[in-house]
């Protein structure tokens, strides 16, 4: 290689080298910071310690826990918070880079901002309305607590809670909820929202079979189909019918 | 039908390369669609070492070493090298954010380029020319003739002689960009 090949080459790495110490967030940063921390472009050491990188000691030196999500790193309240209720204070670790990237070069391959309830501390976990407010209607009013029976903590909707333990929702009966559940009143139904059943055609029918008290559907059917009969009051003082019954007519 | 060096050399050339373009294509399409993403963050790992790997047949062309025979190290060199680089592409191909690793990517490139010159072109053009300028001869052409027949080929190969002598001082380069990054990635990232 001739010497003047060997000085260009010099040349350029010093260039380089230079370029790197005075430019470090161009030339080594995995992209743009986020807004908030701008000002640190330059300053690599801010956040970041050599073989440790960016540590969640260094980021709680700014970000006070008690205070994230209530007041801005410079002691302002916070305007318009990303969430109604501040959770920081009750996760089980403060472990800031397992959810928060403020590279634009990292940000685009991690999941952002999913907030997720096992990163919650147990007592907090099992106390819902600590953070959120229980619906307006006339079903969840009346209720407090125990979300976990009918939701999970993936997401509120859809519910997890099971029909069918109440009453198959099979293809004739696949209707809106307010159909049964007048007003959405969940804790009372009537069968009788529909065309299909009527209190007459509904009450000969039984009458027929000798039941009186069939004010309770779902007592004895749990199901459109008549091989969900349950037992229920029926007459002679004994319980319901089953499907010999039925085709005995 | 013309049997230029364009056309007997130059073009499968280009074809090698574009396994190797395609192959960092296929790699970061596979790596995105199993959402794997994260694996091409380690891939710079596998690929630098077998680019060091390949540095034995280099130093024993230089006599550093004594031991291996130059003909295997030399193909050994060639496909370490081509598949270090491949990695090390499909690494850059979902890393890419700073200056310093796309100059050291490229710098790679030019070097894997200039490697394959060699390789692939070179001394197959020099034959080439040279059996050219014979059968002219042999034809009855005067030299000034012979010359002004293969003066294309001729300034193609006098470009791809040039081309192969970068190859060192252009890895130099590019030692000097890769060891960069790795540093900043030491010195930045949470390894501990």
């Amino acid at each position: 290689m001739s010497k003047f090949l060997k000085i260009i080459l010099a040349a350029n790495i010093v260039a380089i080298t230079v370029l790197v110490f005075a430019y470090p967030n161009l030339m080594v940063g995995p992209g743009k910071l986020i807004t908030g921390h701008k000002q640190l472009e330059t300053d690599c050491f801010a956040c970041h310690a050599a073989l440790i990188g960016a540590t969640s000691e260094r980021c709680v030196i700014c970000h006070k826990p008690a205070e994230i999500g209530r007041q801005t790193s410079t002691g302002k309240p916070i305007a318009k918070p990303l969430t109604s209720t501040p959770f920081h204070q009750k996760l089980l670790s403060q472990d800031c880079i397992a959810c928060h990237s403020d590279h634009a070069g990292v940000k685009r391959f991690r999941q952002q901002g999913h907030f997720n309830h096992a990163l919650l501390k147990a007592e907090t976990l099992t106390d819902c309305q600590g953070c959120h407010k229980s619906p307006k209607d006339a079903l969840h009013e009346k209720i407090s607590g125990n979300c976990g029976q009918c939701h999970n903590q993936e997401k509120w909707v859809p519910a997890t809670f099971d029909h069918r333990k109440y009453f198959v929702l099979d293809g004739d009966h696949n209707a809106r909820c307010v159909t049964c559940h007048l007003s959405n009143d969940y804790k009372r139904y009537t069968c009788y929202g529909c065309h299909e059943h009527t209190p007459q055609n509904i009450r000969r029918e039984h009458i027929e079979e000798g039941i009186r008290n069939f004010d309770d559907c779902v007592k004895c059917h749990r199901s459109a189909d008549d091989e969900g009969i349950r037992n229920g009051e029926g007459k002679d003082g004994k319980h319901g019918r089953n499907r010999d019954d039925d085709d005995d007519d | 039908m013309t049997t230029s060096l364009w056309r007997q050399h130059i073009l499968p050339f280009s074809l090698i390369l574009g396994l190797l373009a395609a192959c960092t294509l296929a790699g970061d399409y596979l790596l995105h669609r199993l959402d794997l993403v994260w694996v091409g963050r380690y891939l710079g790992i596998p690929g630098t070492i077998l680019i060091i790997a390949s540095l034995t047949y280099s130093l024993r062309k230089r006599k550093h070493i004594t031991a291996g025979n130059p003909k295997s190290l030399l193909a050994f060199h060639e496909f370490t090298a081509w598949l270090g680089s491949l990695l090390i592409l499909v690494h850059a191909g979902i890393h890419f954010n700073a200056i310093l690793p796309w100059l050291a990517t490229t710098a790679m490139a030019v070097n894997v380029i200039s490697g394959m010159v060699g390789k692939l072109l070179l001394d197959r053009s020099r034959r080439h020319v040279q059996a050219q300028r014979e059968n002219l001869k042999l034809s009855g052409l005067t030299q000034a003739e012979v010359e002004q027949a293969i003066f294309w080929d001729a300034v193609t190969l006098d470009s791809m002689t040039k081309w192969r002598k970068i190859h060192i001082p252009i890895f130099i380069v590019f030692v000097a960009l890769a060891l960069g990054h790795i540093l900043s990635i030491f010195l930045f990232w949470g390894w501990i």
